[in-house]
């Protein structure tokens, strides 16, 4: 009983945190040399690794095809916006998400039935697939090589008057929103029994299939599950950039959320949010300087391989390993005085 | 309607581009097949190749000279990252082994950038391939069928070397199990170091080949790598007629469907990659087990 309102309590902690967090954030980001739109887009790109981390951080399955879905969910719903053909904002967003849920059920279907290298490979050939598609046979509906532009800013007409969200800290606001419910629900999910499944499958596939679970249906849920997230966080980078281009399919961008999410700390659902910011701000701040205006991506690239080479867990995993090596004489002495 | 000749000559377009895509999907397949590895930097060991070749052709004139170049250089640089990294990784999961070389594939190409800026390079044909070939009235790129006979010298090479020579047996035997090979007394781990080497130096030869077909920049691995990671599904992972087979089947998808429906080209392949993979998922010519 105590335990489980001492799990309560650290959620609620740990909900507030991010609260503040959020609140502070975009006010905190000019006083280090950056600003609200980077902000914003560290957000957007923290929301779009949530899903990479419930897939690979909690369930082992390395997928460097996620940015099919970012891309389906980024064009879904700008071209519902643009074409004024949902009331507001929130309503594109919503069939933005669902339609990359439902790309990630058909890719899922075909690739979660190999495992590993194999299942690596088909992930970035489905999402090329998708790249494809967008940029030629689509293109009435996507824009081709020339995306979507004007996208409209979110707001949400009530009747009596419009929530207008269109200025710069507007949008943070807005896409600050989303991504609080999206990391509590996420914390919800692997709090569950669900997600205790998911953490058996990353231990140890064969156990979890030989204790009786189906282990395909578990991670075909993740995958989709990861394919929404992917689909509004790409539904949000419309709204946020007022435009959507082919990139967002690259296989550039499924690398990139990689790389963030394992530099933050894959298995920590802060990982991926605190990686997004490592890499969004030290591109910016690299680039500003002339003499490594070139190298960021250099220099990025070696520390990435550092940390997989000599620091699995990223850099937040690292922290949280660093604090409970301190803790755990306190916790002993605690533990003998209570005794 | 698209006339004959022009069907004709996508035909062999087909031929020479899926020979390129063999070539490095061998590369892949043969490292794969004994490390257990997919190296994911192998389309920027393509690109080094490519800049290799470049830079020593532009300066000498030869374009031979430029090939040589592109092997040597290749090799050596597979032989410096297995020995300071990818031998870090033989016992750790897949995941972080295709992490690290999807890292080490960052590194390679921005130094790549960094050193010869973000600019295509024109790589021109060499003396030797710029002419036109009459082939029966099809009036064809000499060069494009020049990459065909090059692919197709390296291809009966590399055979002979992997099931007619002992080095080869090796290999093979590391295949099947390394542990054995290892307790035989037959260093394995020289083995994977010259074996890392050679795919390596495939991809190379494949960059500087390619060169003057497309443009040399940072970026021209990056497709070639997962157009030769569809050969390798559809082929069979592991297997050496696969990559040729694959490679085959992928070169004239991309042509032909470039005639008849451009908007599809590449949307095609990937979708004969599907179909492969729900009908026969070991690929072609795969043994089942063997992923």
């Amino acid at each position: 009983m105590i335990a489980v309102r001492s799990r309560g309590s650290r959620a609620l902690v740990a909900l507030g945190l991010m609260a503040v967090f959020l609140v502070a954030f975009p006010f905190v980001m000019p006083l280090i040399g950056g600003d609200v739109s980077l902000a914003t887009r560290v957000l957007v790109l923290g929301l779009f690794g949530l899903g990479v981390d419930l897939i690979f951080g909690f369930t082992g399955l390395l997928s460097f095809g996620q940015a099919a879905f970012f891309g389906t969910g980024a064009v879904v719903t700008a071209y519902l916006l643009r074409e004024h053909l949902v009331p507001n904002t929130l309503v594109g967003l919503a069939l933005g998400t669902v339609a990359a849920a439902i790309a990630g059920i058909v890719v899922g279907s075909q690739s979660l039935r190999q495992v590993g290298v194999y299942f690596a490979m088909l992930t970035i050939a489905f999402s090329q697939l998708f790249f494809f598609l967008e940029n030629a046979p689509l293109k009435a509906f996507t824009g081709g090589e020339s995306g979507l532009p004007n996208v409209p800013r979110a707001a949400i007409p009530l009747g009596f008057t419009t929530l207008d969200f269109s200025s710069a800290l507007g949008t943070y606001a807005f896409i600050a929103i989303f991504f609080f419910l999206s990391y509590m629900l996420m914390r919800r999910i692997i709090a569950s029994p669900y997600g205790a499944v998911l953490g058996a499958i990353l231990e140890n596939p064969e156990r979890a299939a030989a204790v009786g679970h189906d282990v395909l249906r578990y991670k075909l849920i993740a995958f989709t599950i990861a394919a929404a997230y992917a689909g509004l966080a790409g539904g949000l980078l419309g709204v946020f950039q007022g435009f959507v281009g082919p990139d967002a399919f690259s296989i550039d961008q499924s690398g990139q959320i990689i790389v963030m999410t394992v530099i933050g700390g894959a298995g920590t659902l802060v990982g991926p949010l605190v990686g997004a910011f490592i890499w969004l701000f030290l591109q910016s701040s690299l680039q500003s300087v002339d003499a490594l205006a070139g190298v960021w991506k250099l220099i990025l690239g070696i520390v990435f391989v550092l940390l997989i080479t000599g620091f699995r867990r990223g850099v937040v995993g690292g922290i949280i390993t660093f604090l409970r090596r301190r803790k755990k004489p306190l916790e002993a002495d605690i533990a003998t005085d209570a005794a | 309607m698209p006339d004959f000749q022009l069907i004709a000559a996508q035909l062999l377009n087909g031929v020479a581009l899926g020979s390129i895509l063999a070539l490095v999907a061998l590369g892949l397949t043969i490292i794969f097949g004994l490390l257990g590895f997919v190296n994911f930097a192998h389309g920027a060991l393509f690109t080094i190749g490519a800049y290799a070749g470049w830079l020593t052709y532009t300066k000498t004139g030869s374009f031979v000279a430029g090939i040589g170049a592109a092997l040597v250089s290749c090799f050596i640089v597979g032989i410096v990252i297995e020995r300071i990294l990818i031998r870090l990784y033989y016992h750790r999961p897949k995941e972080d082994q295709i992490l690290v070389t999807f890292g080490l594939s960052i590194v390679l190409v921005e130094i790549m950038r960094a050193i010869f800026t973000g600019k295509s390079q024109l790589l021109s044909t060499p003396s030797w391939g710029s002419g036109v070939v009459n082939l029966a009235g099809i009036f064809y790129p000499q060069y494009r069928l020049e990459v065909i006979a090059i692919v197709g010298v390296t291809l009966v090479v590399i055979y002979f070397l992997i099931y007619k020579t002992r080095i080869g047996l090796v290999v093979r035997a590391g295949i099947d199990d390394a542990l054995i090979v290892n307790i035989l007394g037959i260093d394995v781990k020289r083995t994977f170091l010259l074996v890392f080497a050679l795919g390596a130096a495939l991809a190379g030869l494949s960059g500087i080949i390619d060169g003057p077909l497309l443009a040399v920049n940072p970026d021209m691995g990056t497709d070639v790598l997962i157009q030769s990671f569809v050969v390798i599904v559809i082929g069979g992972v592991g297997s050496f007629g696969g990559a040729v087979l694959g490679g085959l089947i992928a070169g004239e998808i991309i042509s032909i469907a470039t005639v008849f429906v451009p908007d599809y080209a590449q949307v095609l392949l990937y979708v004969a990659m599907a179909a492969v993979l729900i009908l026969r998922p070991q690929g072609l010519l795969g043994v089942e087990g063997r992923a």
